[in-house]
């Protein structure tokens, strides 16, 4: 296996393809950034009158300072054009016409607003990918409506099937929908393009954040029609596999905790020689998974009664070691200063930012044997490339391109 | 023509990797699952039709295996390891999240079969990755969320209480949805090289990336994000967005239900007073404090959540989520996830899909996909198979050659 960000040994799965980005936020930036780590050439169009909130760091000057911007956006160059002048309008859609892929996540209707339906993208590159992203998708009674990703969350289900059952929703602590968007959001514009690479078609993917949370609770909605089942909120249980002990449990230390599946009565007994409870693996009302079940507040508690004798870490070897599964619940600082497992796989690459400096960047999940995925460089600038966008990829000359500087046109 | 993968052909092996198996063949790949004899493990977990313990009634097998085809092997038997050897030949492409190195170990794995298939391309789908001192480690869903990160991030103000993993087994649909990147790059790539290759994807990474805000709160002012109820987590506490509406349903109102733009906030007025709720919130200081900032922001903006909240507790959920939409306020209603079957909006979008329920009478309706491609749209072509239902098909296409 290459080292998965080594600039010189393997190729770029996705060279060759040129993304023309407008998007902004997260859901669509996280899409993009899959692309461009993969390969591809994304060029965010920017407006400095609608700047992209993430670009702001509250307290901070200018729109180059945020972490988020950075981490999101890494790989990516960045152009900014002014729609309302003629020469400007008309370098975006010379962008488009010799760009593979269009992507956006405006509000539905905005960008056609703008002066771009599918048409006109059509008009200007015939077998063009359109991949839009929005809440609710461009089709449909409710397409007006906008989502955050706490929003989508909430609707689609996600949000109300996570939690204890005697409490409100926890939810997500963040915009999980905003992630798996940009994901759903990357492989349909692959596929898209794979579809066109075998057919010489191109065509609209229309994306909608709800839809991706309720693929995901699709399991609920059929158990809701075949058994006439509602969902609910079981916590951090197991129902199906209906099995226990299967929890979150605390440790020594200030909010520091385990999760535990044992999910036979082998990993049962080899947890209970591990914690010291030679008692309950006897105790009848534990014996088998049924029964563990049948008292599963009782085990619970049994388990949290000993839990914060140990430390997290420690703990975790210890039943990985017994062969129980069992996981740390890590914080942030876990994840990029003491997990091995991430650090052996290079999982933090570092990479350089103009006004940030050296920061280190959350990487791509996956390792190719004869590609590779890369971290050039972090986000750019506002602007940073649009002299380069127009007079090496456009073909503007030097001198034509400081007349639309002159112009008021980028 | 049915879908944007439609002309290749997968096999699919291994428990882990079942949604990017979907997500392929509801794409219109001829993914085959390959399953032991006795099933794949969803096979025996449910929830099943009418609870009855039956391989052929899961309906967790039958939502995660739509579209695909269903072969058994006893890949310890030497009459089916060739047939998996054959198998493998005519593959586009598999997805194997068998145990790091399982298939080496019988001589089935990538390492094996490519040498005399180099367009083969090949994604091992592992809890941590086919490399790493954790490779071997053991896990489920909820030991891999924890892992993650999710879960320090989700639950309640009250540390009390235990950080949550969302139901819903999320890691391995992440790692299913970065999967499915990867196979289709790695497909155009093969499209211009014809070489294929092993995509080596870690569900520990797919999880460990999916935890937005809490990566730039540690690595630019190494803070961490504190779990916060029903919210955004985040280093310093933030006003509530979770209100109960007056019938008792949860409502999600981002930011606490104050308008991000200035023009947006006369509407929300006009809207309270329709209920004689606005309180003072026509005294222009708060006004003044969310968007002008001029006098106390933090305090206008927690004053004025407390005024919306209150509001919130009156009305019934449907119309506040209703109104809202229509005022552009991203407030959103928090369903079940079985209330939005009744949703018109998404009739609209064909978003549903009236199909039948292996082991059950009745046909449901099952998501169609996460995307709609206006071109090569996803179809559904068949529902999950039944244990063994495809051998004789599939077994006797290598027959045919």
């Amino acid at each position: 296996m290459t080292d998965p960000t080594d600039t010189a040994s393997a190729p770029l799965p996705l060279e060759g393809i040129r993304v023309c980005d407008f998007s902004w936020i997260v859901a669509g930036p996280q899409s993009t950034r899959i692309l461009a780590d993969l390969g591809a050439e994304v060029i965010k169009v920017e407006n400095e009158d609608h700047l992209d909130t993430v670009r702001l760091q509250p307290g901070q000057p200018g729109p180059n300072r945020r972490g988020m911007h950075n981490n999101f956006n890494r790989n990516k160059l960045s152009i900014t054009a002014n729609l309302g002048h003629p020469a400007g309008r008309e370098l975006v859609e010379r962008l488009i016409a010799v760009s593979d892929l269009v992507v956006e996540n405006f509000s539905p209707g905005a960008f056609a607003r703008m002066g771009f339906p599918y048409e006109r993208l059509r008009e200007l590159r015939p077998d063009i990918v359109y991949l839009s992203v929005s809440g609710y998708g461009h089709e449909g009674r409710d397409s007006s409506y906008v989502t955050w990703g706490p929003t989508a969350q909430a609707v689609s289900g996600c949000t109300a099937v996570s939690g204890l059952p005697d409490q409100p929703p926890a939810g997500w602590g963040f915009s999980y929908l905003d992630h798996t968007a940009g994901y759903y959001a990357a492989v349909a514009a692959l596929m898209a393009l794979y579809h066109r690479s075998q057919t010489g078609e191109g065509q609209h993917v229309d994306l909608s954040q709800v839809e991706t949370g309720m693929l995901i609770q699709g399991l609920h909605m059929l158990d809701f029609q075949v058994n006439g089942r509602p969902s609910e909120r079981i916590g951090n249980r197991s129902r199906w596999p209906a099995v226990a002990p299967h929890g979150i449990y605390p440790c020594a230390g200030d909010d520091r905790w385990i999760a535990i599946a044992a999910e036979d009565d082998a990993s049962w007994r080899a947890l209970c020689g591990e914690l010291g409870l030679p008692a309950l693996a006897a105790d009848e009302r534990f014996a088998t998974n049924d029964a563990r079940l049948a008292n599963e507040d009782l085990l619970d508690a049994a388990i949290a009664s000993c839990t914060p004798e140990r430390e997290a870490h420690e703990l975790m070897e210890a039943l990985q070691a017994r062969g129980v599964p069992a996981g740390v619940v890590q914080t942030m600082e876990d994840r990029m200063e003491r997990d091995p497992q991430l650090a052996a796989r290079g999982f933090y690459p570092t990479a350089s930012h103009p006004e940030l400096g050296d920061h280190r960047f959350e990487g791509l999940p996956m390792r190719f044997s004869d590609a590779r995925w890369r971290l050039d460089r972090g986000a750019p600038l506002l602007s940073e490339h649009t002299r380069h966008v127009a007079t090496e990829i456009l073909g503007y000359s030097e001198a034509e391109f400081d007349a639309l500087v002159a112009g008021g046109a980028v | 023509m049915p879908g944007p993968l439609a002309g290749l052909t997968a096999l699919e092996i291994g428990d882990r990797g079942e949604v990017a198996g979907k997500l392929l063949a509801d794409a219109g790949v001829e993914v085959t699952r390959v399953e032991p004899p006795g099933g794949a493990r969803t096979r025996h977990t449910g929830p099943f039709v009418d609870d009855r313990p039956d391989p052929d009634a899961s309906l967790r097998f039958a939502y995660l295996n739509t579209n695909k085809r269903g072969a058994t092997l006893d890949l310890g038997e030497p009459g089916d390891a060739d047939r998996w050897r054959a198998l493998v030949a005519r593959a586009d492409l598999v997805v194997d999240s068998t145990d790091p190195g399982a298939l080496d170990a019988l001589g089935l794995g990538y390492e094996a079969l490519s040498e005399s298939s180099p367009r083969l391309l090949w994604c091992a789908i592992t809890p941590f990755g086919l490399t790493g001192p954790r490779r071997d480690w053991t896990t489920t869903d909820l030991v891999s969320m924890a892992l993650g990160g999710p879960p320090m991030s989700t639950g309640y103000s009250d540390h009390d209480l235990p950080p949550i993993r969302a139901d819903g087994e999320h890691s391995f649909w992440v790692a299913g949805e970065y999967a499915v990147a990867g196979i289709v790059a790695g497909l155009l790539q093969r499209t211009l090289t014809g070489q294929g290759q092993l995509i080596d994807v870690s569900i520990h990474e797919a999880v460990a990336c999916t935890t937005e805000g809490a990566f730039e709160s540690w690595e630019y002012r190494r803070r961490i994000n504190q779990r916060q109820t029903g919210r955004h987590s985040a280093p310093d506490p933030t006003p509530p967005s979770q209100f109960l509406s007056g019938d008792g349903h949860y409502m999600q109102i981002l930011g606490g239900g104050v308008p991000r733009r200035k023009h947006l906030y006369p509407l929300l007025l006009e809207w309270l007073d329709e209920h004689d709720a606005a309180q003072d919130l026509h005294d222009p200081v708060y006004s003044r404090a969310l968007y002008d900032g001029e006098g106390d922001t933090a305090a206008a903006n927690r004053h004025v959540g407390e005024v919306i909240r209150d509001f919130v507790a009156t009305q019934p959920a449907e119309d506040l989520y209703r109104r809202g939409q229509s005022m552009h306020l991203p407030w959103g209603i928090v369903r079940w996830p079985e209330e939005n079957l009744d949703d018109p909006h998404w009739d609209d979008r064909g978003f549903f899909v009236e199909a039948p329920v292996p082991g059950a009478e009745e046909p449901a309706r099952y998501p169609r996909a996460g995307y709609r491609f206006t071109a090569s749209p996803v179809e559904f072509r068949r529902p999950a198979p039944r244990l063994g239902e495809h051998n004789d098909e599939v077994f006797g296409e290598l027959e045919d050659g």
